[in-house]
């Protein structure tokens, strides 16, 4: 009753009304102060924070914190030192190092972020289901599971990649083969991960009442046990961005992502390779950033570990 | 024991199959047909070359034909010749192998070196600046890019410094001294990566094994710390640890593509990587397959080793 109130009378009758609901605004602050409250029981979590609201932040206003068009040769300044017009130096074609890191950073991080997010979508539900309905379902997902487990390092990505260069593809297009890769090579962990996970959700009261009232078996793996398995799946995901991005880099570091003259910290590095004894500062910067954005996903993932498992934070 | 190991044997091979139909289905998905490849090497396009080739490479029969017979061939190491050396592949790769066994096992054995101390002092004096120092170590290695931490490496070593060579290889059973030489940078690269994780993991299950039952005990009898750490908990607190790098050693024997080629070093790794950049897709194939089935098989050794050593594990 306390949260209705008396209004108004009308026509002699008393009319109860529910309390206007906060608006949006308010509400979206409280689930972040809420977050916030959350994240400050972990030290490297609230860095980690910080520092992906940042690198966010960077990507998103890309276009208004840029200073240069990134790819404007410039042959007056080339391999100048930081200063006033080009904060980070200009490199060997005299393009604006600043600029160039900054739509850099935004490609990479969106990749990455498409990645991991195509990777969940296959592999959760796929984990889930197998993991839900055992037998031979099982049996064959997980030694599909296993099979992709089985490619080491990049060699998954070596292949794809060879494949976009044999068809000529250009420009979105390698993005999206890469995207697909990774994808690919991300989803055996979160299958696993769904499927443990369901495997002892499974055993659990909940599911039993569930399927009492007469779920089907779908609706109850999907709707009922996914949402106790986030997580985990969260960390993982959030360790995992650090890593993909790292993979991404080293695959364009090698020559075999986008070709120049696109932005990107890894083929940026790779040439400033050879101005490394004369200009060091060149090949710092894209470096730095990769270091950076990969230890902002693993400080925040290790973070959030420790305040959702609250067993392991003890260690 | 042995019937766990047959199971695990037996579950080898759909495995193994997956990575032969991956890895078939890649060159089948490479555009246009293995004909134009084979045609752009032996010259002469015109319909009666092209009919005479496909009948002897069997690329007019179905593709499941194809594969099995392909299959068929893999198996006895039979991986045709390489589109640009013209070499049989078999023997192009394992001319390789040497090399990357050599490194991948010295920079796993640096990371091990790195890792077991500095994770078991970090547990032991827990909170102590070493054990900050431990942690925050470990996790810029994880985030520190291998191939920049390997350039900065090369310029502050052989550029500045001059001390170590930037790139190249020589084989140990020639000179092993210079081998040497080339090899620190590399490994050097590759033991501070994997110490960053095994640290890690090494700190937390010492952890873990400081806090049970049997150390207080230990303690309770009048054992001297040393010799509570020495030889009991560092014991078992080093099983994971030692599973965790044999699988870090099998997935290099896979992987270092990149430290490879940034360092000259004529491992597997780099063959594929060369291989990729003269589009001699064959080898590519052939490769990939080799360096697969080395991971599939080391993990199941790694797997086998952990249970002996761990006999509480069930064979589930």
């Amino acid at each position: 009753m306390s949260e209705l109130e008396a209004d108004k009378l009308v026509d002699g009758a008393i009319v109860w009304r529910a309390p206007p609901a906060p608006p949006r605004s308010r509400r979206l602050a409280t689930a972040l102060s809420n977050a916030w409250h959350e994240l400050r029981k972990s030290r490297t979590a609230s860095i980690g924070a910080v520092m992906l609201v940042l690198l966010f932040g960077a990507c998103i206003g890309t276009p208004w914190l840029a200073t240069h068009d990134p790819i404007k040769q410039n042959y007056r300044e080339r391999l100048q030192s930081p200063s006033e017009k080009h904060l980070l130096g200009t490199d060997r074609l005299g393009r604006d190092i600043y600029s160039r890191l900054l739509y850099g950073g935004r490609r990479l991080v969106t990749i990455a972020v498409v990645a991991v997010a195509l990777s969940l979508v296959v592999g959760v539900p796929f984990g889930v289901l197998t993991g839900y309905y055992g037998g031979l379902a099982d049996t064959i997902g997980m030694r599909i599971v296993d099979g992709l487990l089985a490619f080491p390092g990049l060699l998954l990505y070596l292949l794809f990649v060879t494949i976009a260069q044999a068809w000529k593809l250009e420009g979105v297009m390698i993005d999206l083969v890469l995207v697909s890769a990774l994808a690919l090579a991300g989803m055996p962990e979160k299958a696993r991960l769904a499927r443990g996970s369901v495997l002892a959700e499974k055993q659990k009261e909940y599911v039993e009442a569930s399927r009492a009232v007469g779920d089907s078996s779908v609706s109850i793996a999907l709707s009922q046990i996914l949402p106790n398995i986030i997580s985990p799946l969260i960390v993982t995901s959030t360790v995992r961005l650090g890593f993909v991005i790292l993979i991404v880099a080293a695959l364009s570091f090698l020559g075999l992502g986008t070709p120049p003259p696109t932005p990107d910290w890894g083929s940026d590095l790779s040439a400033a390779r050879d101005y490394m004894e004369t200009h060091p500062l060149i090949a710092a910067f894209p470096g730095l950033a990769i270091c950076y954005t990969v230890l902002a996903f693993n400080l925040f993932g290790d973070g959030l570990r420790d305040i959702l498992d609250p067993r392991l934070a003890e260690r | 024991m042995l019937a766990y190991t047959l199971r695990r044997i037996a579950q080898l091979v759909p495995v193994l199959l997956v990575l032969t139909v991956a890895v078939f289905g890649f060159v089948e998905a490479l555009p246009g047909s293995v004909l134009d490849t084979l045609i752009g090497t032996e010259g002469g396009d015109d319909a009666e070359t092209r009919e005479i080739l496909a009948k002897e490479y069997g690329l007019d029969r179905p593709v499941h034909e194809r594969y099995a017979k392909w299959l068929v061939r893999t198996v006895q190491f039979d991986f045709g010749n390489s589109l640009v050396t013209r070499r049989p592949i078999s023997l192009e790769l394992m001319s390789r192998i040497p090399a990357t066994v050599y490194l991948a096992t010295v920079g796993i054995m640096l990371s091990m070196m790195i890792a077991i101390p500095l994770g078991t002092l970090a547990a032991v004096r827990r909170n102590s600046a070493v054990d900050y120092t431990a942690q925050v170590t470990s996790l810029a290695g994880i985030s520190i890019p291998e191939f920049w931490f390997a350039i900065l490496c090369v310029l502050l070593f052989s550029l500045y410094l001059g001390w170590l060579p930037s790139s190249g290889y020589v084989s140990p059973f020639e000179d092993f001294w210079g081998s040497l030489q080339f090899l620190i940078l590399p490994a050097a690269a590759i033991g501070f990566r994997q110490a960053a994780f095994t640290t890690r993991l090494t700190r937390s299950s010492m952890l873990d094994e400081l806090s049970k039952e049997y150390v207080d005990t230990a303690r309770a009898l009048g054992h001297s710390e040393r010799k509570v750490i020495f030889k009991y908990t560092l014991r078992n607190a080093m099983i994971p640890t030692i599973t965790i790098s044999g699988l870090q050693l099998a997935n290099l024997l896979g992987g270092t593509v990149v430290l490879e080629s940034i360092f000259a070093w004529p491992g597997i790794g780099r063959a594929i990587f060369e291989a990729i950049l003269q589009r001699d897709y064959p080898l590519i194939q052939a490769g990939v397959l080799v360096l697969g089935c080395i991971v599939v098989v080391m993990n199941l050794l790694v797997d086998l080793t952990y249970r002996l050593l761990n006999p509480r594990v069930k064979f589930a």
